[in-house]
């Protein structure tokens, strides 16, 4: 990959991360949208797919509720498809294998997108202060301007992100990928599946529901039985 | 004194800085300086430039509530301003509105749009995701923002035009039980979508359709563990190790 590609992602990745809080909220945050994103502005929308459709339901039931502040799929998405093309180009693997990897060394890194969030956070405290003061002085442009300083919080925040992910992953993948590839791969589709039945798993534990039990076991019931008698 | 209308330029700012609530979100007031933001528009046409001191201070306090629901509020709130400064005495002024209101509409909005509507959208778009559609995200993004935009617009204008009334009316369209019902839903799909991909594992390794419904039990199992408080992190190194392990092994 050339410098371009990783300022495109590093782009890609201020950008979705601003929708997880700041900017917007069109969902274009969601592992399923970002990861192809990056993988669309790197060449290669199907690798950004593979690492969305794991990634995707894993986090969906931690609410960003108030000051709750869930782990960076959004970045942990970009970061995954970085790795996966990025040190696949470099070590010639490519393929499903590559991309569980990927995302298995990415997903733990979602911690620092924590991190920075918080600290983005409180940033902004200063901010709102400093926007405060301004107001209260009668100049309104001024808070405005302070307001619209803290998506820059935001935007790197999940440019930093991105980064510790796409630096520590790539030194663990280039040196792990090539001892596990083959273990991965012997796992044929059960380890890729496996994953997203995990992010199904977590979803239906908090979607906090009556009956989610029996709702869940008729539906799998009935569309195996469909799918069996096909 | 005749009440002040806003006009429909004026509502449209507001509108579009509605997507930027949250630029400065912290810890300290969260949406406050956010909330001003989004009603400037609205108080420059009613004060001018020159917006009271008073103004200026009620409407920069703590503020936090559904980001989809603000421009509800922020109507409701501009016209309570506008009777306000007309003479007319609302039941409820501005600042007791917005105090009354934001807590029970965030978590209403929580519900609907994060609990409800978003991984509903999610379901469908994985669904078409694991059949190798790259019109997932596309679809995703259509599923969600139809009613997300929708709302913000017209939660502006039904908070202007009808003023404390609007939320009796939110009350009538029931959106807690529509949430619940959205919920259930996803519950259906996230079924749909396990069994289908347990059976076209078992396709792909040629086993008998049957061993698919051993995982019934084990999402199960793993649901009441994350249920419990363990993390998708935590389950997602067990399911791996066990898998790579047995890989090894076998």
């Amino acid at each position: 990959m050339a410098v371009g590609d990783y300022l495109l992602a590093g782009l890609v990745a201020m950008l979705t991360g601003l929708d997880r809080v700041a900017l917007i909220q069109i969902m274009i945050s969601r592992p399923l949208v970002a990861a192809p994103l990056t993988g669309w502005v790197l060449g290669n929308p199907l690798v950004g797919m593979e690492v969305g459709m794991l990634l995707e339901l894993l986090w969906l039931g931690r609410l960003p509720v108030g000051a709750a502040i869930p782990p960076d799929d959004t970045q942990v998405a970009v970061g995954a498809t970085v790795l996966a093309l990025s040190v696949g180009h470099l070590l010639d693997l490519h393929g499903m294998p590559m991309v569980i990897l990927s995302v298995l060394i990415a997903i733990p890194l979602g911690k620092f997108g924590q991190v920075f969030d918080r600290l983005a956070r409180h940033t902004n405290d200063r901010l709102a202060l400093s926007g405060h003061d301004a107001l209260m002085a009668g100049n309104t442009t001024g808070l405005e301007r302070y307001h619209l300083f803290g998506l820059a919080s935001f935007a790197l925040a999940s440019l930093a992100t991105a980064v510790i992910i796409v630096l520590i992953g790539s030194f663990v993948l280039y040196s792990v990928a090539p001892l596990l590839i083959g273990a991965v791969r012997e796992t044929g589709l059960s380890l890729q599946y496996s994953l997203i039945l995990v992010g199904a798993a977590s979803l239906l534990g908090t979607i906090n529901v009556n009956r989610s039990a029996s709702l869940f076991c008729a539906a799998f019931t009935g569309t195996m039985l469909v799918l069996w008698m096909r | 004194m005749k009440e002040i209308r806003l006009s429909w330029l004026t509502f449209l700012r507001i509108y579009l800085r509605s997507f930027l609530l949250q630029a400065s979100w912290n810890f300290e007031k969260l949406q406050n300086l956010g909330f001003f933001y989004l009603m400037l528009p609205g108080l420059r046409s009613i004060y001018g430039d020159e917006i009271p001191a008073d103004v200026r201070q009620r409407h920069c306090a703590y503020f936090n509530t559904h980001p989809y629901f603000a421009p509800l509020v922020a109507g409701t709130t501009l016209r309570l301003e506008t009777l306000s400064l007309a003479g007319e005495e609302p039941a409820v002024d501005s600042e007791t509105y917005k105090k009354m209101v934001m807590a029970p509409l965030a978590a209403m909005g929580d519900a609907l749009f994060w609990g409800g509507v978003r991984p509903l959208a999610a379901l469908v778009g994985l669904l078409m995701a694991s059949q190798g559609s790259l019109w997932a995200p596309v679809v995703f993004l259509v599923l969600f923002n139809l009613p997300h935009l929708l709302f913000r617009g017209i939660g502006l204008i039904l908070g202007y035009a009808q003023e404390l009334k609007a939320i009796e009316t939110l009350q009538k369209c029931r959106l807690p039980d529509l949430a619940i019902r959205l919920k259930e839903s996803t519950t259906i799909l996230i079924g749909v979508l396990c069994a289908y991909l347990s059976f076209k594992g078992c396709e792909h390794q040629e086993l008998s359709a049957a061993w698919g419904f051993v995982q019934l039990p084990i999402v199960l199992l793993f649901a009441w563990l994350a249920h419990k408080g363990v993390t998708s992190l935590f389950l997602v190194l067990l399911t791996t190790s066990s898998l790579l392990l047995l890989a090894l092994l076998f």
